[in-house]
């Protein structure tokens, strides 16, 4: 009761009610012909992708280029079962597990590598599985063994990518994926809440910090890397999953490309890396700012410009000024601001001589 | 005394350089076991060879009858064996707690992985070492004993039988040393043995039972802090030939008065560039 309580007395908790009072009533408000439904699924959805990344990139310290081989690995998955007639819904975990399966054939030897040539091997990484990709009809067009998986010649489509068939009744069904992916949203933060407060977490902060220490205290860096890894790659999947039964529609250049991986990368470092809420932070900023920019013109007169070509280098210029200036993103921003208040409140209320100086 | 830890021949070759040749050891259960030599004569090696960050080349080294030279660090850190290190290594982003609780977490016979009862085995440890004051601090700002404490404290987490200290008394001041000493008997007292590579000989000799002495990875000496410091060949390791065979005075006069000299011409030099 004492808790109940005090939940009720704190404006913290009151905001959060309402804001996600409002982001379920979305659908119901139809603002703007549907369009903030829209980008509220891709926030949403870019939300899971940046949390289940901080998992291994900012918990463990892992820093991973290479995650939209999981995203891409889900996508397909899904859309290669769905075609084969399998039930969709049934389809959203069996993308997990394959990603996180994959997680583990190139975790396992990656992962042996340390910081930067751990970054540099997942690059590799992902652009081998997208050319995997691209590629992989012609692989198995003659083989007799794999024949049997191809559907009128076709596994992954190469570079046209896969259709999925449409429902009849677009609207109900996107409002039902906004809720699926507000569900996995939280799913998400909840693993990341619980990884980050148990003994799990504890070494994986363990294995950021000292890799070496961790070890001769017991920690078993590798198997907790490779579980991180997979942990990470189950969510990344299933989310890759839900965006190609969103967008029917998916071809290696989009799931499995490098912006994909950095973008992933980029969600948490804004918005604060190894924490539980800057990703959260990180993803908004992110949608918001790519939404902006994507329709953007900018019109010089003599040269008009169409931003949506440049916003990776925007992204790319973010980066390197965040890692320069504010390594903890945002909420790194926000603590040593608020400190900085209250320092100041401090000094107000000293100098009017309201408290005692200490 | 039962054996708690035996190491057979054991050898370490980093390419063509023999880091340890052929060393036989024995550390009894309950004892305090020094480790002592010049610099770069091993200790740290063998440190690390038992537990398993550099596998032994040849050789072999048992705890409790089990042969430990093919098992990986934690593995060896969860049967009971746990170091600390030279230059210490705190998680420095993490508070004091959290560093000693990730010992209570990942250490010796911690089946269940409840949160509670690490909290309690950390604030135990905490406050046997007297860090519980400062338990909430992040490691990073620690000062430098406190960071040696923290080292043992993360160590002793684990529950370790064999607790091994690499130079925890290095850099302490005498006060700090006399506490550190107090708090190496104290842990004897709780059953918990110790193998200790130390430098400052006051600390050592005065602490452990017995001590091992390597030079250039070979072991020259083995015995009672007594029978070590009169051995002659501990004595030539240390000072020099003409100590051990007995024509210390002499070259202790000629030394004496040679060194400041040399010292001061270096100066000299320096200061005039």
């Amino acid at each position: 009761m004492m808790l109940v309580k005090q939940l009720l007395c704190s404006w913290k908790v009151w905001v959060g009610v309402i804001v996600i009072a409002f982001l379920v009533l979305i659908p119901f408000l139809e603002i703007r012909g549907g369009y903030l439904q829209t980008l509220g699924f891709l926030t949403f959805l870019y939300i899971s992708l940046s949390t289940a990344w901080n998992i291994l990139g900012g918990y463990a310290g892992q820093i991973s280029f290479g995650h939209a081989t999981f995203y891409g690995l889900g996508a397909y998955t899904t859309s290669i079962l769905i075609l084969r007639g399998i039930p969709a819904l049934l389809t959203i975990p069996i993308a997990g597990i394959v990603a996180s399966f994959y997680g583990l054939l190139w975790g396992y030897p990656c992962l042996r590598l340390r910081g930067q040539y751990f970054a540099i091997a997942t690059i590799g990484v992902g652009e081998a599985t997208r050319l995997l990709m691209l590629n992989l009809d012609d692989l198995i067009k003659n083989n007799y063994l794999l024949k049997g998986f191809l559907q009128k010649g076709v596994l992954t489509g190469g570079a046209t990518g896969l259709m999925l068939p449409m429902p009849p009744d677009i609207r109900t069904y996107a409002t039902g994926f906004y809720y699926g992916v507000m569900v996995l949203m939280f799913g998400a933060l909840l693993v990341s809440w619980w990884v980050k407060n148990g003994k799990f977490g504890l070494g994986l902060f363990a294995i950021n910090m000292d890799m070496d220490a961790a070890e001769t205290v017991g920690v078993n860096t590798t198997r907790y890397k490779i579980l991180a890894l997979m942990l990470s790659a189950f969510v990344v999947g299933i989310s890759g999953s839900i965006y190609a039964q969103y967008v029917f529609y998916i071809d290696p250049q989009t799931v499995f490309g490098f912006p994909t991986s950095i973008a992933m990368v980029l969600m948490p470092t804004i918005g604060g890396i190894g924490t539980l809420t800057g990703p959260i932070l990180g993803a908004v900023v992110y949608i918001v700012v790519q939404d902006r920019i994507l329709t953007a013109n900018l019109n010089l007169g003599f040269i008009n410009l169409s931003l949506s070509s440049l916003h990776l280098l925007l992204y790319g210029g973010l980066l390197v000024v965040i890692i320069l200036f504010e390594p903890k993103g945002l909420l790194g921003m926000y603590r040593r601001l608020s400190n900085l208040w209250e320092k100041h409140k401090m000094r107000f209320l000293i100098a009017r001589g309201g408290i005692e100086k200490i | 005394m039962t054996i708690l830890l035996e190491g057979q021949e054991v050898c370490k070759n980093f390419g063509g350089l023999a880091a340890l040749q052929r060393v036989n050891f024995l550390v009894h259960e309950g004892e305090i076991l020094g480790l002592i030599g010049p610099n770069g004569a091993g200790k740290t090696t063998l440190f690390r060879c038992i537990t398993g960050v550099y596998p032994p080349s040849l050789g072999k080294i048992v705890f409790m009858g089990k042969e430990i030279n093919k098992l990986m660090p934690h593995d060896i850190c969860v049967l009971g064996i746990t170091n600390t290190h030279q230059v210490v290594k705190p998680f420095p982003e993490m508070t004091v707690l959290d560093n000693v609780r990730v010992g209570a977490f990942f250490g010796r016979g911690w089946v269940k992985g409840e949160v509670k009862d690490a909290n309690k085995e950390a604030t135990r440890v905490l406050d046997f070492t007297g860090l519980a004051p400062k338990a909430n601090f992040l490691a990073r700002n620690l000062t430098l004993p406190d960071r040696k404490r923290l080292e043992v404290a993360r160590a002793l987490a684990t529950r370790p039988k064999l607790l091994l200290l690499d130079e925890v008394i290095a850099g302490l001041n005498a006060t700090e040393t006399d506490m550190m000493m107090h708090l190496i008997r104290q842990l004897r007292g709780n059953g918990i043995t110790i193998f200790m590579v130390e430098h400052v000989m006051r600390a050592v000799l005065g602490v452990s039972d017995r001590l091992i002495v390597l030079n250039f990875g070979k072991k020259i000496a083995e015995g009672t802090p007594d029978q070590v410091a009169t051995n002659p060949q501990v004595i030539e390791a240390y000072l020099g030939k003409s100590y051990a065979t007995g024509q210390g005075q002499n070259s202790h006069r000629v030394t004496d008065g040679e060194i400041p000299n040399k010292t001061m011409e270096r100066n000299n030099s320096s200061c005039s560039k």
